[in-house]
């Protein structure tokens, strides 16, 4: 009796079918679409920087990494940090160093993308490939290949210099004093980075209508006139974002600096906060501690990043 | 941003279990020590071009006739960075089993746990027949970590074609005399890179100086600024600007290139860099067997006074079984051959010197190594803390010498330089 009682509940019931329809394949779908690399994001991601923030807090050394617990020591690392003057030598260092090659990129790569609207088919394909060339070689044979170009011995460049000056520049060494050093690392980023810009550039002026151009030409508007009034503004977002862009790459700068401190010059003088981070967690085995650094490394990144992720979302509301 | 490094270590380890635990059968090194040794791999890691085929060979093959279906890989490694990459290695699920290290690196792993103590094997790898400085070296608080694997010290080359018939100095004084008095525009007297830290310490020994002693308090301190750190750091300053076009900033790395180029007069370098010298010049690493290499010779430094040698850095090597070698008893085998009177005997027929004393009769008998054998008699080591290898990553003391190559202040330079090596080794 009681199950004949029963039957009817279930169509009673109305809140199931509810229930069903939050899970609709329509509402999965999104979810469905973003878990693989949400699932790579957590993984590559997600749970380093978790760990780093770990291993920020606590005393870890090589020992700790083969399995001997570590010490909570609450913000002692960050205190350390913040009160080591090499911290801020190397962060101040890693800042200028940013500023010049950020100017320096976007300038050079305004003129190249300028230089390729004005450029004929085959010459432009010509540049086209050369850039793309300079983009896809890979930043430590780049560095290899720079290095021997700036080699104090046998270089390129001192045997032109000495040719050219007819004084000897041989035996010259390019890395030993820091701003040189960075003359040449500078270079070399500058050199990496200005395919990226100039074709993004070029792709953004080519859309800046022809007919603007035209008549602000008409009004009297000279080259540079058209260039800052008309063109600028319209790609002014595209540079807002390829700002933002270089200075998070140049400033987490690695592999370059990195290499050249090999080939010469003095460590203690040229170091970056990405060097910086390695050279006391991974060569001095401190990764506690370079695990503070690289966590308020990373909130000065975010920081820039916060003002880039702004500006995409106003452009392409989501 | 490195850091990002373990989580990728992570996922690659978790990926290797997934492998196994998938009933992969012919999984080996992932097996317990205690679970059977059939078909289980060794890998040996090697640093450096040192160690010569022969001997190579020999350890391969006697490993593998020694324990059937086991086999031994040898793992070729570079001295740059190889700090960096042994703390990656040695804690990862993915270790090597047997490590050849630098005599003055092995306190950094030998205190944090990373090798697997040999107090058990002591005996069978030699006991007190072993190099007893080495054996300090591989020691951590009592226990026996990393055996000797070979020793060196530098000599100081020259070729008869380009000294003719000038009298060989006597005296470190006379040394860096002779050097300054032949150098020209395109000719060194000595090629003394501003890096080359190791060459540099002779002359801070000579005069009395001292790397770093413990005080009486216990904690360390460090004597280039000391009277005779200053004296023998502007001996080497002396010969740096004034004996010398090597680079200001370059290292001691492929130093048969400007000797081979005819480039400089004494050439003061690890002894088994005869045989790059020596090498045919179309080698893959040409030498110059048929130029300067013909008439090569060597003498040891020559000390402060005359008829003695000067002390040197005793350059060397140790060799370790990792902590998370999956099969440390088969692993200590592989070692028991490092260390073995044949093994030993093909390193000292290579102008190495052995690990163990009773070998040294096997080292052949050219002035090569003889002059060798008279500057390791007089080597001394780096200061015995396991922070020691923080300076050596810090690279100070090489920051502090091309300061000085590019002729700043000694004192300052010295000051400034003994400051940093006491807050890295007492802090």
């Amino acid at each position: 009796m009681s199950s004949t009682m029963l039957r009817p509940a279930p169509p009673g019931a109305a809140p199931p079918p509810r229930a069903t329809r939050a899970i609709t394949p329509t509402r999965l779908l999104p979810w469905a679409l973003l878990a693989p690399s949400l699932a790579v994001l957590v993984v590559i991601t997600g749970y380093p920087l978790v760990r780093m923030l770990w291993l920020s807090v606590h005393e870890y050394e090589r020992a700790q990494l083969l399995g001997v617990p570590a010490q909570f020591v609450g913000l002692d690392n960050y205190v350390a940090t913040l009160t080591d003057e090499r911290f801020w030598a190397v962060t101040a260092r890693s800042f200028a160093f940013m500023l010049v090659c950020v100017v320096a990129t976007i300038t050079a790569g305004t003129l190249v993308a300028l230089l390729l609207m004005k450029l004929g088919r085959a010459m432009r394909l010509v540049l086209s490939v050369a850039l793309l060339l300079a983009w896809a070689m890979p930043p430590l044979a780049a560095m290899l290949v720079w290095g021997w170009i700036f080699d104090t011995q046998y270089g390129v460049v001192n045997h032109l210099l000495t040719a050219v000056t007819g004084e000897s520049w041989m035996g010259h060494s390019w890395l030993i004093s820091p701003l040189s050093f960075f003359a040449v690392a500078a270079l070399v980023i500058v050199w990496g980075a200005i395919p990226f810009v100039a074709f993004t550039l070029y792709a953004g002026f080519t859309q800046v209508p022809g007919e603007v151009l035209e008549a602000a030409q008409l009004d009297g508007a000279n080259a540079r006139q058209r260039f800052f009034d008309v063109q600028v503004p319209y790609v002014r977002t595209i540079y807002v974002v390829l700002i933002v862009l270089s200075m998070i790459w140049d400033l987490k700068v690695f592999t370059q600096i990195f290499v050249l401190q090999g080939i010469g010059g003095v460590k203690s003088e040229t170091s970056t906060l990405g060097v910086y981070i390695y050279e006391m967690g991974m060569a001095q085995g401190h990764y506690g501690a370079a695990s503070a650094i690289a966590v308020i490394f990373t909130v000065l990144m975010l920081a820039i990043s916060a003002y880039y992720v702004r500006v995409t979302v106003k452009e392409e509301p989501l | 941003m490195k850091i990002l490094r373990f989580g990728a270590v992570g996922l690659a380890a978790a990926l290797v279990l997934t492998a196994c635990s998938a009933g992969d059968d012919a999984a080996d090194g992932s097996n317990d020590a205690s679970g059977g040794t059939d078909g289980a791999q060794i890998r040996v890691w090697l640093v450096g071009t040192d160690t010569p085929d022969e001997a190579r060979e020999y350890l391969t093959t006697t490993f593998e006739e020694e324990n059937p279906g086991s086999t031994l890989t040898i793992e070729e490694q570079s001295w740059t960075g190889l700090v960096d990459k042994l703390t990656t290695a040695l804690s990862s699920s993915d270790s090597p089993d047997v490590v050849e290290v630098g005599n003055t690196q092995a306190a950094t792993f030998t205190s944090a746990g990373y090798f697997a103590p040999l107090d058990d094997i002591a005996e069978d790898l030699g006991g007190d027949d072993l190099l007893p400085g080495f054996v300090k070296a591989g020691t951590w608080e009592d226990t026996f970590y990393a055996a000797p694997y070979y020793a060196g010290s530098r000599i100081v080359f020259y070729s008869d074609q380009i000294l003719g018939g000038a009298a060989l100095p006597t005296t470190l004084e006379e040394y860096v005399e002779a050097a300054k008095s032949v150098r020209t525009a395109d000719h060194s007297g000595v090629w003394f890179p501003g890096q080359d830290w190791y060459n540099a310490l002779p002359f801070v020994w000579e005069n009395g100086g001292f790397i770093a002693e413990p005080g009486d308090d216990g904690a360390w301190e460090a004597g280039f600024s000391s009277p005779g750190g200053i004296k023998g750091l502007k001996q080497v300053q002396d010969l740096m600007v004034n004996a010398s076009n090597a680079p200001k900033d370059g290292d001691e790395a492929e130093l048969q290139v400007p000797f081979c180029a005819g480039q400089t007069t004494f050439l003061s370098a690890p002894n088994w860099i005869r045989w790059s010298i020596q090498a045919p010049a179309d080698a893959e690493a040409p030498g110059c067997a048929d130029t300067f290499g013909a008439d090569l010779h060597a003498f040891p430094l020559p000390g402060a006074t005359a008829g003695e040698t000067a002390k040197v850095f005793a350059g060397g090597s140790n060799v370790a079984v990792a902590t998370k070698s999956a099969n440390v008893d088969l692993a200590k085998k592989a070692l028991t051959i490092l260390l073995s009177d044949d093994y030993q005997t093909i390193l000292a027929e290579n102008s190495m010197i052995p690990a163990k004393k009773s070998l040294v009769s096997a080292l052949p008998d050219d002035e090569f190594t003889l002059a060798s054998a008279a500057a390791a008699a007089n080597a001394e080591l780096t200061p015995a803390t396991p922070k020691w290898g923080d300076v050596e990553a810090q690279k100070v003391i090489q920051d502090a010498l091309v300061q000085i190559a590019q002729g700043g202040d000694v004192e300052t330079i010295a000051t400034e330089l003994d400051a940093q090596i006491e807050s890295i080794l007492n802090g």
